[in-house]
């Protein structure tokens, strides 16, 4: 989230698209409520009539994968009605920047395309360069170089009609749904764009973010109370585990993983620290040598110096995609020996779940660390299979409950907040912690006496945590925060700090790159301060008024809690909003008040100091136009990998950098129907932790799957029958829920229908059935490889599976 | 109870099905705090995702899912109910033994321990709230209780605390005045009737809806308290017993006067057996 | 011979439907046996729809004014003091000891906490119909037990207490007539409470006293039949002559009845009151069938001797007095598109049981004490010169067989 949940009560307006917050996110409509109580318009887009739908002011329909012509369509709704916010656009975005001549949009492609390896080369769509190296630009906007004049043109062709004909949306909602939200796209109105897995889980799930982003962009609803792009996460903790870089490409603080030619430091540094000319960028990482090199101290402690590179050479160098679809693929070929499953349930959550659960078996060895029996951890006695022909040794590991430990917990709104144990752990059951401190003495130990091929990485990492019978989680999130390895001074603008060895450092910018400081995430550097643990605190006060409470527990970065809010203020440092002051300028005091703003510059207009606001890119700008991602710099509408329809915008039918997988099929004969799948609030996600609560399973008992009146009286089916959904990947049983909240879609003339689902169940636990994610294609996004569990296709027929 | 009192400080549940988002963490919290069983279900009991399929001896509260069409577009409501609170519950009057009252906070709270288990209170209840532990051999009744014990300690009942958007915990005026403002507010948005302002005399459980009541599936419910209709009958009770037993004895030292007056003056005189008296009596028949 | 063997031989003896008699009672103390290990819900079709069934609607608020022949004739001969009427009074209080004793055993069955039933004692709560259809019960439980006990002392020639229960005779009609007004009303006044619950056709203020009066007209009509049954199948005295001087009063409380009844359906009633067929049948049944066709044929010269005709019309009130007494505690009660109750065989098995009962302790009692043998004129209330039987209950027996 670029804002916060609080926040979403400061908006005009709403637009859930591609979430059910009312579902999902229950405790987040608590504020949207208080926005509509104050006249806020909420608008729900989605495939299904939904709980959310059913509070919003506006409804709007839309065929699972389709989002990007939707809010292609918005995008051209402002663009032609003139409903954007000019000033910002100018200032704020790149909408001025003029492109290289190289850059090409025909039929569906964009320039340099590689056929055989079906990728493309992003530099080639890079900015024109003065001659001093910094993009040109138009102020006018009306340069047909520029990304203004370039996504106008591009999103010319996502006309209302076109765009309905795709998304199957009746066209009185679609305009509803764009003269309500586009009307934030001026001074004094907010409007904040929420998101979820509708939107990411999808062949083009970044560009269906991107396209949300540009919109916002377009409205100035970037850095606004009320406004932004916000991400409603998943898993409680999973802002948290993104932060700390529990992803193959990313290292702690969203510092990149070193690719296997970033052979030393220098190289590492050199490829990922980005540079510009221009003084008025802040062009924040710019700092990753100071971050990466504060991370190293912190894995390595005293070993990590100057003269070995702060150890660098321990890190693995990355080769190519080690995504969760590829890592099945490999271990299904028998590629992987042994898997630890922390907190995770491949079985029933991954998509091809039927083949997930295959490659489990090619496995020498698996570790499951979790709350309950899962179906992970039983694959091997799973219906239909003979244990005797599994030989995998399982191990199951009982994990303690986040109520039985104190940590931390970031939530979507980047707030971290520290919690206490309320219980001791149950039985014999462990904090993860205590588990992989345990891994790692044991393993150390193991090399220490047996040795091993490069045992170093291990057994040279600097573990001080203590020497309780746990690792003491304080101490790990004081190195989390940083400290001085030796006394230093900081000379910052006019005045010089001293700080003492073993001082906490209080915020990143003194975070240095000589080994003088240690930060496990750069982001949380000033989380775990002198003045002790800030995400502990519990202060009530809200200065604002627009519910910051900038006092209560703590948010990265810096505790600012509306991230551009730079992008708030005219360039002058007044606010386009008097009445929702994020941050302001106070020309005599010649300080900002509020918010914690991006980056302590006065304003854009002081000549000297002032900077743009869009500190992470180089350029310093909104980027209305991408540089980085591998699908183009616009987000384009393709149809996902299985889909009813052809391409109505282009001849390019998917996504053209993304891999046509085996396990799908489009023969709308065989499955002529759209598979979806969602969560339901009574229970989460893989089901192991509400399928085994009698008070969850009592409220939805058994699996499900929802279909339109039409449908089910086209295939004879009422409400209660037990039917097969079949797809090219396997088939399930599951009940009929008929209903009128999920409709045919009307797409080109052709009349579509839809089969929605749950993916909650799986055969472990109190109430079994059968998983929806047997029927999903392993196939993700082009840059994040999300699998795409939202649009498939299917057959649905009356009466039980066949056996 | 409070007779004839004021409700106005009792506490209050304002339930507002407008933001309601069919979420059943009240229904759950309820379970929790209460310990209530989970009741085997198959499927869905109702309309959505409704479950179980009715309130029962281990669900004290539950979400009512609506699905219908309004000018041809999809709405999806949602109501929790509950026990009502009622000012002056029916549940209470007809208790035999009392094991029903209205407490002076406001939850009407049951003490197992008196009750005889002759489910009066359930026949009563113009709601259809208490329900009866039919698993049982020896059952008793059970119903919300309000969380009395949770609101005599400075807490807010489960299921108030749990939901994040539709229920507002307060004084009966308060919650009143805060339906009022929000009927005034937003009048596109709310039916204009405060369900259990006035129904069964007043209830400490009030409702706002987007839809007319009865779409809903509120029950019309009188006005007046109930336990004053029974009462109207009952407070007659002494009078009749004394009318009844006055007049009778009053006919029967009438009609017995004159056999009185006979045996009197037997005894003063010949002195006959009854017998034949009676036998006279006998002869006497027309 | 042991005893048992002396009961076995005794019952072998029985006619035929005595015995079946007592196997349906047997049956009815396994089902209420059943009920108790297996719990109310298992084996009862009762739901929390459906809180009170069969053994509330028959057992306790049927059976009530079923027994109400026993004040009602009290009051007729004692305080009315129309003495020939007397050999009627004995088989009623008969009845009446019976019948409530039997209510007292199925709300027992009935009752969640039956071992708290004293409570009712303890725990006051004025407010409460049950609480004041308890106490009355209780009471006229004890007042009926005391006079039940009259045969009793005479069977085993008991003088002491004999004399005192004689003269106790008015003071417990003028009791028992109190008593029953006030919970044969106060079982009408139950269903007061369920205001939007009983339909219109029957919901009304003066429930309480359409209770009372019906009842009234009732306890007659079961004396009628009674001693019209009793005289037909167990050879004892034909008493129509006697019956005569209830066929007069009945029709006066069902002219009564009709009228408060139709008052009420007409100024009282609110809402809706033939919007449902079925519950209109049932209405129209009750009240044509049950009052309106009985009144007419008691209130016939003819009816006055003869006494199947008088049979007929009394079986015609019991009859629409039990469904009437469903149509408030059951029918009326069903709302529109409610799932229809039928009571389970368990609970059938317990309330023939009761019936059977009833039916056969009256046959026993009767043939072991002297109930209809009874003429007041042919006992001797006099103590005895000595403190001890001086009569042997035989010749009791001769006395009267004389
Ligand atoms: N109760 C509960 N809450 C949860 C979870 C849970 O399992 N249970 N899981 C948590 C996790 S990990 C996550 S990631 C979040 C996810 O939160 P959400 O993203 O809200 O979850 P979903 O229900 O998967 O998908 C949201 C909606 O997307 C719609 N949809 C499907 N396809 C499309 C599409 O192509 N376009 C658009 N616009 N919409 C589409 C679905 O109909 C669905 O209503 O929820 C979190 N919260
Ligand atoms: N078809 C379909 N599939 C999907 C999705 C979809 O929308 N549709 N959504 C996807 C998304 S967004 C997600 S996030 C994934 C989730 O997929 P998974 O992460 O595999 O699913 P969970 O059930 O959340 O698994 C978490 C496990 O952690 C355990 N656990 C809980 N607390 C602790 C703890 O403190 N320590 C340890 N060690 N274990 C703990 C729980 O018992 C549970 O078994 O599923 C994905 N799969
Ligand atoms: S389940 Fe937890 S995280 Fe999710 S909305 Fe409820 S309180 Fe928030
Ligand atoms: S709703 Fe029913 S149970 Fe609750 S207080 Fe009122 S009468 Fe009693
Ligand atoms: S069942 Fe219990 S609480 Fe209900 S009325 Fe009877 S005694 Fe009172
Ligand atoms: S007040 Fe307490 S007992 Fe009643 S419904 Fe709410 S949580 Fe349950
Ligand atoms: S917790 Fe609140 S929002 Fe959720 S279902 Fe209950 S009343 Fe509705
Ligand atoms: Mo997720």
């Amino acid at each position: 989230m670029t804002n916060h949940w609080i926040d979403l009560k400061n908006a005009d307006a709403i637009l859930a698209i591609g979430c059910n917050p009312a579902e999902n996110h229950p405790i987040s409509f608590k504020w949207i409520e208080e926005a509509l109580d104050k006249g806020a318009k909420l608008i729900a887009v989605d495939p299904r009539f939904t709980r959310t739908a059913s509070k919003a002011d506006v409804y709007a329909q839309l065929r699972p994968g389709t989002d990007i012509a939707f809010l292609g369509g918005l995008i051209n709704y402002a663009l032609q009605k003139g409903m954007f916010h000019e000033e910002y656009v100018r200032e704020y975005t790149n909408a001025a920047f003029i492109v290289n001549d190289s850059y090409d949009f025909q039929d569906g492609m964009f320039n340099s395309f590689d056929e055989k390896e079906k990728s493309y080369d992003p530099k080639s769509w890079g900015y024109a360069l003065d001659a001093s190296g910094n993009p040109r630009r138009d102020p006018s906007l009306k340069d047909p170089k520029c990304v203004f004049q370039l996504m106008k043109k591009h999103y010319s062709r996502y006309d209302v009609d076109k765009v309905c004909s795709i998304t199957g949306t009746r066209k009185e909602d679609f305009l509803k749904v764009a003269e309500a939200y586009c009307a934030t796209g001026r001074a004094g109105k907010a409007g904040t764009i929420l998101y979820a897995m509708g939107i990411t889980q999808s062949t083009h799930g970044s560009q269906n973010v991107r396209a949300t982003a540009l919109l916002q962009l377009l409205l100035g609803n970037i850095g606004i109370a009320g406004g932004g792009v916000n991400a409603l996460r998943g898993e409680s903790n999973v802002q948290g585990s993104t932060d700390y870089g529990l992803l193959f490409h990313l290292l702690p603080g969203y510092l990149k993983s070193p690719e296997f030619d970033n052979v030393d430091l220098k190289a590492y540094k050199e490829k990922w620290t980005p540079k510009t000319k221009d003084a008025k960028s802040a062009n924040w990482w710019g700092n990753t040598p100071k971050y990466i090199t504060s991370l190293l101290k912190g894995w390595y402690g005293d070993n990590a110096t100057a003269e070995n590179d702060f150890c660098y050479d321990y890190l693995p160098k990355r080769s190519g995609n080690y995504g969760y679809v590829k890592i099945l693929e490999k271990m299904g070929k028998g590629g992987i020996e042994g898997l630890v499953c922390m907190g995770m349930n491949p079985a029933v959550g991954g998509p091809d779940s039927g083949k997930a659960r295959e490659a489990l078996g090619k496995l020498k060895w698996l570790v499951t660390a979790d709350l309950w029996e899962t179906e992970t951890s039983i694959f091997w006695k799973r219906p239909g299979v003979d244990p005797k022909q599994i030989q995998t040794e399982v191990f199951m590991l009982p994990a303690a409950s986040s109520v039985e430990k104190e940590g931390s917990i970031s939530n979507s709104g980047r707030w971290t907040q520290w919690r206490y144990a309320a219980i001791k752990p149950i039985a014999d059951s462990r904090s993860d912690l205590w588990i992989l401190d345990q891994f790692h003495k044991r393993v150390k130990n193991l090399y220490a006496t047996k040795g091993g091929v490069f045992p170093e990485p291990i057994t040279r990492l600097a573990w001080n945590y203590g020497n309780g019978e746990e690792a003491d989680v304080h101490l790990v999130a004081r190195e989390i925060n940083g400290y001085f390895t030796k006394d230093t001074t900081i000379k910052d603008k006019d005045k010089t700090l001293e700080f003492k060895k073993g001082d906490q450092v209080p915020m990143f910018k003194y975070l240095q790159d000589d080994g003088s400081t240690v930060s496990g995430c750069w982001i949380y550097c000033g989380s775990f301060t002198n003045e002790g643990n800030q995400m502990a605190r519990r202060d009530q006060s809200d200065p604002t008024g627009l519910g910051m409470y900038p006092k209560w527990a703590w948010a990265w970065p810096v505790n600012r809690r509306i991230i551009y809010n730079r992008a708030s203020v005219k360039p002058n440092g007044e606010p386009f909003d008097p009445t929702r002051k994020v941050i302001a300028w106070d020309p005599l005091e010649k300080k900002w008040k509020g918010d914690v703003p991006d980056g302590p510059w006065p304003p854009m207009t002081d000549a000297k100091e002032g900077k743009y606001p869009f500190i992470m890119v180089p350029e310093g700008h909104g980027r209305l136009y991408a540089l980085d991602l591998k699908d183009g710099p616009f987000p384009e509408h393709y149809e996902p990998m299985e889909s009813p329809a052809l391409n109505n915008l282009s001849k390019v039918q998917n996504n053209p950098v993304v891999a046509v997988p085996k396990n799908v099929s489009s023969d709308t004969k065989k499955f002529p129907y759209v598979g979806t799948t969602y969560r339901v609030t009574e229970h989460w996600q893989a089901g192991a932790m509400t399928r085994s609560l009698p008070w969850l399973v009592e409220l939805v008992p058994d699996m499900f799957v929802e279909i339109s009146e039409t449908l089910a009286r086209h295939k004879g089916i009422v409400n209660g029958d037990t039917v097969t959904v079949t797809t090219e990947r396997g088939s399930i049983s599951a009940k009929a829920l008929v209903t009128s909240r999920l409709k045919p879609f009307e797409v080109e003339g052709k009349h579509i229908e839809q089969v929605g689902m749950p993916w909650h169940f799986g055969y472990a636990g109190m109430a079994t059935g059968d998983s929806g994610n047997v029927l999903t294609p392993s196939v993700g996004c082009a840059n994040t490889g999300i699998p795409e569990f939202k649009a498939f296709l299917c057959n649905i027929e009356k009466g039980g599976k066949r056996a | 109870m409070n007779a004839g009192g004021s409700y106005e400080n009792t506490k209050a549940f304002l339930i507002d099905t407008t933001k309601c988002t069919g979420c059943r963490g009240c229904q759950v919290a309820c379970k929790q705090w209460n310990q209530l069983e989970g009741e085997k279900t198959h499927f869905f009991s109702g309309e959505g995702y409704q479950n179980p399929p009715q309130m029962s001896e281990y669900t004290f509260t539950r979400v009512k899912f609506k699905d219908y069409k309004k000018n041809g577009q999809n709405e999806f409501a949602f109501y929790k109910e509950m026990c009502m609170h009622c000012n002056e519950p029916a549940c209470a009057s007809v208790c035999p033994v009392g094991a029903l009252k209205k407490t002076a906070e406001g939850p009407v709270v049951y003490e197992a321990d008196k009750c005889i288990g002759c489910r009066f209170c359930m026949m009563a209840c113009p709601f259809g709230v208490p329900k009866y532990e039919w698993s049982k051999a020896f059952p008793l009744v059970r119903k919300c209780t309000g969380c009395y014990s949770r609101i005599k300690n400075g807490l807010h009942p489960a299921c108030a605390t749990a939901c994040p958007t539709a229920i507002t915990y307060g004084t009966r005026a308060e919650m009143i005045k805060e339906a009022e403002n929000r009927i005034k507010n937003r009048p596109q948005r709310y039916y204009p009737k405060i369900y259990g302002q006035h129904e069964a005399g007043g209830t400490g459980v009030l409702y706002l809806t987007h839809q007319p009541l009865d779409e809903l599936g509120f029950k019309p419910v009188t006005s007046r308290p109930l336990p004053s209709y029974t009462w109207q009958a009952l407070r007659m009770v002494p009078g009749i017993f004394l009318t009844v037993g006055g007049s009778l004895s009053a006919l029967s030292w009438f009609t017995h006067r004159k056999e009185r007056i006979k045996r009197e003056e037997e005894m003063l005189g010949k002195g006959r057996s009854p017998e034949a008296e009676a036998h006279e009596d006998r002869e006497e028949r027309p | 011979m042991t005893a048992a063997k002396i009961i076995i031989n005794e019952i072998k003896g029985y006619h035929r439907f005595l015995q079946a008699m007592i196997v349906l009672v047997g049956l009815g103390v396994l089902a209420s046996a059943v009920r108790f290990i297996f719990g109310l819900g298992a084996t009862t079709h009762l739901n929390d729809t459906y809180p009170w069934g069969l053994w509330i609607s028959f057992d306790v608020v049927t059976a009530v004014p079923l027994a109400a022949g026993a004040f009602t004739i009290g009051v007729v001969a004692h305080v009315f003091h129309i003495k020939k009427l007397e050999p009627l009074v004995r088989p009623a209080i008969i009845t009446g000891f019976l019948g409530y004793s039997l209510v007292c055993i199925g709300l027992l069955l009935d009752l969640g906490q039956p071992q708290r039933g004293w409570h009712t004692l303890v725990y006051w709560n004025l407010h409460s119909p049950m609480f004041e259809v308890s106490m009355c019960v209780m009471a006229y439980t004890t007042v009926l037990t005391l006079e039940f006990l009259h045969p009793v002392c005479e069977r085993f020639g008991w003088h002491v207490p004999l004399r005192l229960l004689r003269n106790l005779e008015v003071p417990f009609a003028v009791l028992a007539a109190s008593i029953s007004s006030l919970h044969q009303s106060s079982l009408g006044t139950f269903f007061l409470i369920a205001v939007d619950k009983l339909h219109n056709l029957w919901y009304n203020p003066l429930l309480p006293l359409l209770f009372i009066l019906s009842a009234i007209f009732t306890g007659l009509s079961i004396i009628i039949f009674e001693a019209t049954l009793v005289h037909r199948y167990l050879r004892q005295p034909d008493e129509t002559e006697l019956l005569q001087t209830l066929t007069k009063i009945i029709p006066w409380f069902l002219g009564l009845y009709l009228v408060v009844k139709l008052y009420a359906l007409a100024y009282l009633s609110h809402g809706p009151r033939f919007d449902r067929p079925g519950l209109t049948a049932l209405f129209l049944l009750e009240m044509v069938g049950g009052v309106v066709v009985p009144m007419v044929i008691f209130s016939l010269k003819r009816t006055r001797t003869d006494s199947s005709l008088q049979l007929r019309a009394a079986t015609l009130v019991l009859a629409g007095l039990i469904l009437n007494r469903f149509n408030v505690s059951m029918f009326g009660m069903i709302q529109k598109n409610q799932e229809i109750y039928f009571p389970s065989v368990i609970e059938s098995l317990v309330t023939l049981g009761i019936i059977a009962a009833h039916i056969l302790f009256f046959v026993l009692i009767s043939k072991y004490f002297p109930v209809f043998e009874h003429h007041p004129e042919t006992v001797d209330y006099a103590i005895p010169d000595r403190f001890h039987k001086i009569e042997g209950s035989e010749e009791g027996d001769k006395t009267v067989k004389a």
